[in-house]
Parts: C-alpha cells; sequence; structure tokens
C-alpha cells in the first residue's frame, strides 16, 4: 500500500517535469528593437494592458538593442530557442528564410487588419505571400541648422550633394563646429553610404531581367563616385567632424543634437529625439540630396515583425499582433519613433497631417530599399570596411571598393 | 591470496558505503556536468570545423580539412592570429609587471595598507562589460573624461579619437584590458609574497644582501610558482577576451582591433559561417593547449628541481 502510493505520488509529479500543466498561460515572447525615441512606458504599458486583457496568455516583450538584434536572433535561432516574435530588419528576412525557421504571417492575421496595412509597406510580401508583419517604414531626411544657415545668407536645405558641400564649406568652424556629420565606425546598417550611391544612381547589385540580383556593382562610376565625395568630404575639404571612424551613426546624431553640426543625413524619427531632448538651437529639414543631374533615390528603409515557425503558441502571438495593430497602440508607437504610419487608419489621423509626415510620404516617391539577399549582413560589413579603409587612407574608393565587389561576388557563388 | 582473507565470511554492505564508490557517486554530477557542458562543445566543435553546415549550424556534409584549407589562405586570418598573440604577450607582460610591482608594494606594512587593497580590487570587482563600457565613454573624442582632462590640463591640447584609429584603437583596447587584469594579479602574487617565510629576507640582510638581491634571490625563485600559474590563466584569459574589444571596437576601424575570438564571434553569429567558425576555434584552442602543454612542462621542471 505504501509502495502503491509512492508510486502515484511520484506519477504525479512527473507533469511538473515534463509537461504543461492544465490550466498555464500560454508563454508569448517578442523581441522588440529599440528605436530611438521608444520610451519603456510605452511597452511596458503595451506588455501590461495585453496580459490584463488576456489573461490566459503570459506575453513578455523583450527589448533589444537594435545594434544587437541580428546576433541575438542568430543565437537565439541557433540554440533552437527563438522568440514567438520578433521585430526584423526587412532585409534579413531572406537569410531567414533561407535558414527556415520564418512562419508565414498572413495566415495568422485577420482579412481586416492586412487591409489596413499600407501596400507601400509590404516589403515583407514575397511571391504574394506576407512573410512579416510591417512594423516602421522609415524614410531618411537630411536635418539642418536653420538658424546657423540664415546667419550664413543660406535660405534652405541643399537640393544636391555639391550644394551642400558648398554650405559646408560656408558654415564650418572646426573643432567647435562641423558643416556635415559622417558615420564610419561599423553598424548594423550601412546607411551612410547608401545615401551617396544612391543619389548617385548607383545600387549595391545589378538587377538581371527577371529581377533577380546580378553582380555586385558598388565598384562602379556611381559607386566609386559616391565614396570619392564622401572621402573627399573627410580627407580633403575637412567639413566633417575629425575621426569619422570613431563614430557610429547614433554618435553622430548626439553630435547633431548637442549642437556641433550644420547637417547631417538621418532617419527621419531624429525630429522626435531633438523635440524630446529640447533643443535650443532652431532646425529644419528636407530631403536627402541628390547628386546634380542625377534622380532623386532616396533610401526606404522598413522593419517588419516575424512570427518564428519554431512558435508554440503562434495563435496567441497573432492575438497579440491584432491588439498591438489596434489604433491606439500604433500611433502611441509611430509618435515614439517619428515615422510615418504603416497603418492607413492611424494615417488618416490629424497627427499625421503635420507638414514633416506629408514630406515624408513626398519622399517615398523613387525610394530604393535594401537588396533582399540572404547574405547581406557580410556584403553590408564587407563594403563598410571598404568605407573604413578608405577614410584612413589605406586605399582609394576604387581600391577599396574593387576588393569589396570581388569579394561579394565570392561570397554570393559559394 | 591470503587464507585467511578468502575463508573470511563476506559481509554484504550497501554499495553506497565503500569509500571508494561513494568517492565515484558524488563525483558523477561533476562528471556528467563536465560531459555536458565541456566535453560535448568541444568535441562538436571539432566535429563542425570538418563539416559544411547550414546557416544554423547543423551538418551537412563532411568536407574532411576544406574549412581549414580556406581559413588558411586568408590573409586577414593570419592577421587575426598574430595580432591576438601580440595582444596576450603586450597585456600579459604589462599585468603580471604591474601586478608584481603593485603587490611588492602592498606587501609593504603602511598606514592605510587596507584602504589600498580594496582599492585595487575595485576594477576587478565590477562587471568587465560595465567597465568596457565606462571606458568607452571616458575614451569619447568629444564628451569624454580623458580628453576634457587632457585638455584643460594642458597635458594634450589636441588629443586624438582615441577609438577611431588602429593604432590608437589597439592601445586603446590593451589598456583596458590590462586595466581590468591587474588586480587579479596583483591579489595573487600578493598571496604568493606573504607565504615566503621571513626569516630569508632576515637571513639575507645578516648577510648584507641588497634589496634587488633579496628580491632576485629569494623573492622571485619561491614566486615562480605563483607566477607560473598566473601568468597561464591570464594567457587564456586574454586570449580570449572578447567583452572589452567587442563593446570598444567591435573589431574596428576596419578590423584593425579584431582578435580571434571576435573574429570567430563574427564568422559564427553576423554571417553565419558556423564551418569556418569553428575551424579558427580549433586553431585558437591548438594555440592554447601548446602553451597550457608549455607552462606545464616549464612547472612541473622547475619543481622537480
Amino acid at each position: 500500500m505504501k509502495k502503491i502510493g509512492l508510486i502515484a505520488m511520484t506519477l504525479s509529479l512527473i507533469p511538473l517535469l515534463f509537461g504543461t500543466p492544465v490550466g498555464a498561460k500560454k508563454e508569448v515572447n517578442f523581441f522588440l528593437a529599440l528605436y530611438d525615441g521608444l520610451r519603456p512606458e510605452y511597452y511596458q504599458d503595451l506588455n501590461r494592458a495585453f496580459n490584463e486583457a488576456n489573461p490566459d496568455i503570459d506575453l513578455k516583450v523583450i527589448p533589444v538593442d537594435w545594434n544587437a538584434l541580428h546576433d541575438k536572433l542568430v543565437v537565439a535561432i541557433a540554440g533552437g530557442r527563438p522568440p514567438d516574435l520578433s521585430v526584423i530588419g526587412t532585409r534579413w528576412l531572406l537569410e531567414f528564410l533561407d535558414i527556415g525557421v520564418v512562419e508565414p504571417i498572413e495566415k495568422h492575421l485577420s482579412k481586416e487588419l492586412i487591409d489596413n496595412i499600407e501596400p507601400g509597406a509590404m516589403e515583407a510580401r514575397i511571391n504574394n505571400v506576407l512573410y512579416a508583419l510591417p512594423v516602421a517604414a522609415g524614410p531618411r531626411f537630411l536635418y539642418y541648422r536653420s538658424d546657423i544657415f540664415k546667419e550664413h545668407g543660406i535660405a534652405g536645405p541643399p537640393d544636391t550633394f555639391e550644394e551642400m558641400l558648398t554650405y559646408a564649406q560656408k558654415i564650418n568652424d572646426p573643432p567647435n563646429f562641423y558643416g556635415v556629420g559622417m558615420s564610419g565606425k561599423k553598424y548594423v546598417e550601412l546607411t551612410e553610404f547608401a545615401y551617396y550611391l544612391l543619389g548617385n544612381d548607383g545600387y549595391f547589385f545589378e538587377i538581371n531581367p527577371d529581377g533577380s540580383y546580378g553582380k555586385c556593382r558598388v565598384n562602379d562610376e556611381a559607386g566609386v563616385g559616391a565614396l570619392t565625395f564622401m572621402n573627399d568630404l573627410v580627407n580633403k575639404y575637412k567639413v566633417t567632424q575629425s575621426g569619422v571612424t570613431a563614430y557610429t551613426r547614433d554618435e553622430v546624431q548626439d553630435l547633431f543634437v548637442s549642437g556641433k553640426l550644420g547637417t547631417i543625413l538621418i532617419g527621419a524619427y531624429t525630429d522626435v529625439i531633438l523635440k524630446q531632448r529640447g533643443v535650443t538651437f532652431k532646425w529644419d529639414y528636407g530631403l536627402i540630396p541628390r547628386f546634380a543631374g542625377k534622380d532623386r533615390h532616396p533610401l526606404m528603409i522598413t522593419d517588419s515583425i516575424m512570427m518564428f515557425e519554431a512558435s508554440k503558441n503562434k495563435e496567441a502571438a497573432a492575438k497579440f499582433l491584432e491588439f498591438f495593430y489596434q489604433d491606439e497602440w500604433r500611433l502611441g508607437f509611430d509618435k515614439h519613433v517619428g515615422f510615418p504610419p504603416v497603418l492607413k487608419s492611424v494615417g488618416k489621423m490629424p497627427y499625421f497631417q503635420a507638414p514633416i509626415y506629408k514630406v515624408m510620404v513626398n519622399s517615398m516617391s523613387g525610394a530604393k530599399g535594401w537588396p533582399l539577399i540572404p547574405q547581406w549582413a557580410e556584403c553590408n560589413d564587407i563594403i563598410w570596411d571598404a568605407i573604413g579603409a578608405t577614410f584612413l587612407g589605406q586605399k582609394t574608393p576604387k581600391e577599396a571598393l574593387d576588393e569589396a565587389a570581388a569579394r561579394i561576388d565570392e561570397i554570393r557563388e559559394e | 591470496m591470503d587464507k585467511n582473507l578468502a575463508s573470511r565470511p563476506k559481509v554484504k554492505v550497501a554499495f553506497w558505503t565503500t569509500e571508494s564508490t561513494l568517492a565515484y557517486l558524488l563525483l558523477l554530477p561533476a562528471i556528467a556536468v563536465l560531459i555536458a557542458f565541456m566535453l560535448y562543445p568541444i568535441v562538436y566543435v571539432f566535429l563542425t570545423s570538418l563539416y559544411k553546415t547550414n546557416r544554423i549550424g547543423n551538418l551537412v556534409e563532411f568536407i574532411e580539412t576544406d574549412n581549414f584549407k580556406t581559413l588558411f589562405s586568408r590573409r586577414e586570418f593570419w592577421e587575426v592570429t598574430i595580432r591576438s598573440v601580440i595582444w596576450t604577450v603586450l597585456a600579459v607582460s604589462a599585468k603580471t609587471l604591474v601586478g608584481l610591482t603593485i603587490a611588492l608594494l602592498l606587501n609593504v606594512d603602511f598606514k592605510g595598507r587596507k584602504l589600498a587593497r580594496t582599492l585595487v580590487i575595485l576594477p576587478w570587482a565590477s562587471s568587465v562589460p560595465i567597465s568596457a563600457m565606462l571606458w568607452q565613454w571616458t575614451y569619447n573624442y568629444d564628451f569624454g573624461l580623458l580628453n576634457y582632462t587632457l585638455k584643460i590640463t594642458g597635458l594634450w591640447k589636441h588629443p586624438p579619437h582615441w577609438l577611431g584609429y588602429p593604432l590608437s584603437a589597439f592601445v586603446a583596447n590593451l589598456y583596458v584590458d590590462i586595466w581590468i587584469g591587474i588586480p587579479f594579479m596583483a591579489l595573487v602574487f600578493l598571496a604568493g609574497l606573504q607565504s615566503v617565510p621571513p626569516n630569508l629576507y632576515e637571513a639575507a640582510e645578516a648577510d648584507g644582501a641588497s634589496l634587488w638581491q633579496k628580491f632576485y634571490h629569494i623573492t622571485l625563485p619561491l614566486l615562480k610558482p605563483v607566477l607560473l600559474i598566473a601568468t597561464l590563466l591570464s594567457c587564456l584569459w586574454t586570449f580570449n577576451d572578447f567583452n572589452v574589444i567587442y563593446i570598444l571596437t567591435r573589431g574596428g576601424p576596419v578590423n584593425s582591433t579584431d582578435i580571434l575570438i571576435t573574429f570567430i564571434y563574427k564568422y559564427a553569429f553576423s554571417f553565419l559561417k558556423f564551418g569556418p567558425a569553428a575551424a579558427m576555434a580549433v586553431v585558437a584552442f591548438a594555440i592554447l593547449l601548446i602553451l597550457s602543454l608549455l607552462y606545464a612542462w616549464f612547472y612541473f621542471k622547475s619543481e622537480r628541481y
């Protein structure tokens, strides 16, 4: 009898060790990228509100620094424990599809939600399947010190990069004040070079007739011209802050916010940062310049929320997305991060009728995005090295980009 | 066999009551942990280095030594390996020299010695990533404490961008690694110094030995085992010091501060190339194993004599 009792007790403990007890909450982990301007109060409130409305689900919003997000996801995937949902740069989607960890999100979401998304933001729609839900669509702007420009008799933002250089030379007063900000320290994105490359009618890869990517073309005339111009700003005209290879994008933004830069090319979110930090100087914004005689092709960056195939609680995860994509929460998110809304209904709200959002919408015309290839992270790294080597005077722009293009083609053939 | 012993009636005892069996039993959890968390990963890394992997590190195809051949054909791999060795030699030498000097000073009886000992341990007591982040801010050209101090004291009117150029970035990383590592060395050496019998010094003084002679003929030989162990540990840690470099420069500018460990991380977790990353890990393992064997040989040789 004693033995039977002991066995019964042992058996009753087994589910505690290996199984989920009946009635346990469904756990949903969500990696949320820490956008500039996104305050902890926002995502903590979102987390709390969802859990209160859904007592059967335990949502955990896990904030992750943007610069660490890609590597953190890879580690989680390789370790067999990816989150249920994560914000991703949409350009990483191909890499994750290649690994086979993506759950097409479309089939888990309501038709109302899908229909409410701006079509232009759906970069993650591949072969007519929406793999990831757009979370932010970020146009890029030129911010400038309108007070300093005015002092020097400059009417408005430069239309071309050549004008930007002329203006920068007028206002440059090192080491107290620099004409243009430039980041040369490796970052998760290659935005700085992309502004100049796209503005010179260049791109990273040749595009084949079927729309696929061909050979790397960063070393063509447009690419070399773009990098030569950047290098001239740094080393010939010396209108940037010194030691550009020590500055990431965020550190250049800090310089602008601290009042030491005349011009900066950065995401639209800087508007929110400048307001949040209560800067006392006057500033304004304009479209990213282009080179004289070239069409304007600004950089368009989208981020998306991806559901992982390994998620055990897809239904609960989708429920959270439906909750998060209600106008109330999306309005708060878009206001914080300073991007134009990805939901049509939010775009119609009075807040988004402000002039800056109109400019954002206009800036999207002719915009180009990142190449969607699985090896982009490594290509990104190689081009960064080429830029750094040029700034440090180790290589000419042509040498650096020739080597980079050859290496990128080699990697893609592997 | 002893007849008496054989004829003795066997006493049945519970297996956990014999000393040796119990010892093995108690060791089992530790052995299991070692196999699961040390042996298995090491074996798996060796295997991975011989395989082509997919982008999440699963083994796909046996390719013999192709990962090594590709690696050895790349100039940047050799640059990084040589830099790792230079980094380790410089950092460990500096930590040993400064650590020993501090230990010798702290071994002298003076007022406030306890406070000095507490202060010395501070860099080691704080977390390495936090220390590295503090130094990142300190090195900042525009707002950092270092350049601010150099400028206002007039010591250096135009200080450099410490993390912006290859040489200064390497030196800046090296300094932080040394700064973090000195307290450990100082404490270990101090413990070693306190085990030196004072009567040896008294006898030497009676014979008229100078300070240097006492150090060279008494302190150094008696401190040798401690020196060997401490420098070996420091070599292993320094060679694999990921935190400082990753936080300060991420291997930049243009890979000029990458060492093997940061390069392995980049290949594995940024580029998803687990095969070459594993091959590099095997190379790092081999270098450290050779170093450890050399140390062991040296240690036991000196013990023998």
